[in-house]
């Protein structure tokens, strides 16, 4: 019985632990952002959200482009997306349905695409934008971005298709329909669950993607959030409180998808990670 | 490779023949020009002596820069480093993960309240997480040095001392790692068949031995390939320790991927730096291999 209870007091003790580390920083997050800018390096921050300070945060936060960033950011990861989402299916259907030489090779050059670090492609990629005049655009990032997205949607989209049964596709084959529109028409809404954690994923790593924005975009205006916040690094002209606020808004998108759509996240990986 | 028992259906057969080539056309030449292209092209710079300024004009020299990475300091400090900060990534986060998941593999009211706080970390984006956490390090006015200097200590220069800048950069990266972790575990804990616990446990097995023998074989897949994603994920790493703490003080949270880019932008020797990108990539590839060659003797195990 004492046992028992030990056991379980520990169980709560270990939760209360895990939600203060997992859970504090964002709660500090918010609090700085509602805390008065003299506060905060002098006499020392209020540990509780001050909502008071909310009209302040609005004034200090007009300062920074924060909508500009925001539209950016959103251009971004939805261009990602919707390469990743276009290309993926055409190569996860191939992999899934059809048997074709160096098919091997293409599924060990994708899984290779996740160890390649960022940095490493970095500068070739910046010489090719030049010559391609995507340097300083929107749209290079995208390229940029969905080569790394691209091969994640593929795989969940093959781990969907793999287990449909093709009874689907020779109905329809019988009746002569074209394989474009089987993929198009039949197995994407089939595997929509799938598409919509892949999408996610994709748009996400647009969303958060840091090191080719901060190289391959020069003017200020094409700024996405994250080199926008990380602009602030360093920089004391703007008040903590914006820069927190500003942080806050970039992420709480993030974390909302996060929650609804984990589930399916972890559907993805094991069923495109570990047979893929 | 596994034989799809349809294969001699006259459907799988119309799949032959230009059509599967017409479906990888864009998704191939795409990757190729904006992947491989550039990858390539990288390893070969890897080869010659080329500055940033001047990047069209390059001469080959072989292996020169590998010879000069292996001859300098700098790259084994920067090995060393990428190690800790993998190793240390991959234990304490896939523990911390797994920890989270066992906990919260029980029903109890506000679980999906304690699960949703739990995965901050990984929703986060690592800019944001990184001004957060650079706030609460902050040496003068954070809540961290606050609470050591209210507990009687001294405050500790978290991010600009070469004993601490390592520690905390990785604290910050478990964070980000552990809920991504305990999600994926939380999952396959929940796929783990009930009756067979049930079963070990009427047989008298303790709560320890039932996780050991029952539990944690059948978790046992999974747990491998996040340890292989999160692995792979912290060597490629750039963004968190770049902002956080440049690579310093003097190189000690300097990886191998940060002093890349340093040696690139700073030193503008293109070479050198691309030597450096190559290793971590092939540090990657080899934990890769690796978790390949267990996962393949381990389904060979199962299919005997």
């Amino acid at each position: 019985m004492i046992s028992r209870i030990f056991s379980r007091a520990g169980w709560i003790a270990l939760v209360v632990v895990l939600l203060v580390f997992g859970g504090f920083p964002i709660y500090w997050m918010a609090s700085t952002a509602l805390s008065a800018n003299s506060e905060l390096y002098s006499t020392g921050q209020v540990p509780w959200p001050q909502p008071g300070n909310l009209p302040q945060l609005l004034r200090d936060m007009a300062d920074v482009p924060v909508l500009s960033w925001m539209a950016n950011t959103l251009v971004v990861a939805v261009g990602t997306t919707v390469l990743s989402l276009l290309l993926g299916a055409l190569a996860g259907y191939a992999l899934s349905r059809f048997r074709f030489h160096g098919k091997g090779l293409i599924g060990f050059l994708l899984f290779m695409t996740q160890v390649v670090p960022e940095a490493l492609i970095v500068v070739p990629l910046y010489a090719i934008f030049i010559t391609l005049g995507l340097l300083n655009s929107l749209w290079g990032l995208v390229l940029a971005n969905a080569a790394f997205s691209l091969p994640v949607a593929t795989f969940i989209v093959k781990g969907a298709i793999d287990v449909i049964p093709y009874e689907i596709e020779e109905a329809a084959a019988v009746d002569n329909c074209p394989r474009m529109s089987v993929l198009t028409m039949i197995l994407l809404p089939i595997i929509a669950p799938s598409l919509a954690a892949a999408a996610v994923m994709s748009f996400f790593s647009g969303w958060n993607e840091y090191l080719f924005a901060a190289t391959f975009l020069m003017d200020k205006e094409l700024w996405p959030a994250s080199v926008g916040l990380a602009s602030f690094i360093g920089q004391y002209e703007t008040p903590m409180t914006a820069v927190m606020g500003t942080a806050l808004l970039f992420s709480v998108p993030a974390i909302i998808f996060f929650l609804l759509i984990q589930r399916k996240i972890v559907a993805g990986i094991s069923s495109g990670a570990v047979k893929g | 490779m596994t034989r799809h028992p349809r294969d001699h259906l006259a459907f799988r057969r119309l799949g032959r023949g230009f059509l599967p080539y017409a479906f990888m056309a864009l998704p191939v030449v795409y990757l190729g020009i904006f992947m491989f292209w550039p990858l390539g092209r990288q390893i070969w710079l890897s080869l010659t002596r080329t500055r940033l300024t001047n990047p069209n004009n390059s001469t080959f020299v072989g292996m020169d820069n590998y010879e000069r990475l292996f001859a300098s300091g700098d790259f084994y400090s920067s090995l060393g480093i990428t190690v800790i900060y993998s190793g240390v990534v991959v234990i304490v986060g896939v523990a911390l993960g797994m920890i989270s998941a066992l906990a919260l593999n029980r029903p109890f009211p506000g679980r999906s309240v304690v699960r949703a706080v739990l995965l901050f970390g990984w929703a986060v984006p690592n800019v944001a997480s990184a001004l957060i956490w650079l706030w609460i390090f902050n040496e003068r006015s954070g809540v961290l040095n606050r609470i050591v200097t209210g507990l009687g200590l001294d405050r500790m220069s978290w991010l600009t001392s070469t004993d601490l800048a390592l520690p905390s950069v990785l604290v910050v990266t478990i964070w980000q790692v552990a809920p991504f972790v305990m999600l994926v575990m939380l999952a396959a804990l929940q796929s783990v068949p009930e009756e067979v616990q049930e079963a070990a446990r009427v047989d008298g097995a303790d709560r320890l031995n039932v996780f050991r023998h029952v539990t944690l074989p059948h978790v046992m897949p999974m747990l491998q390939l996040v340890s292989l994603l999160v692995t792979v994920w912290s060597i490629r790493r750039f963004d968190i320790i770049y902002l956080m703490t440049g690579g310093g003080p003097v190189g000690s949270t300097s990886t191998l991927i940060v002093r890349l880019r340093q040696i690139a932008f700073e030193n503008y020797d293109l070479g050198l730096a691309s030597a450096y990108g190559v290793i971590g990539l092939i540090l990657a590839l080899a934990v890769a291999a690796v978790h390949a060659t267990f996962s393949r003797r381990r389904a060979k195990g199962a299919a005997q």
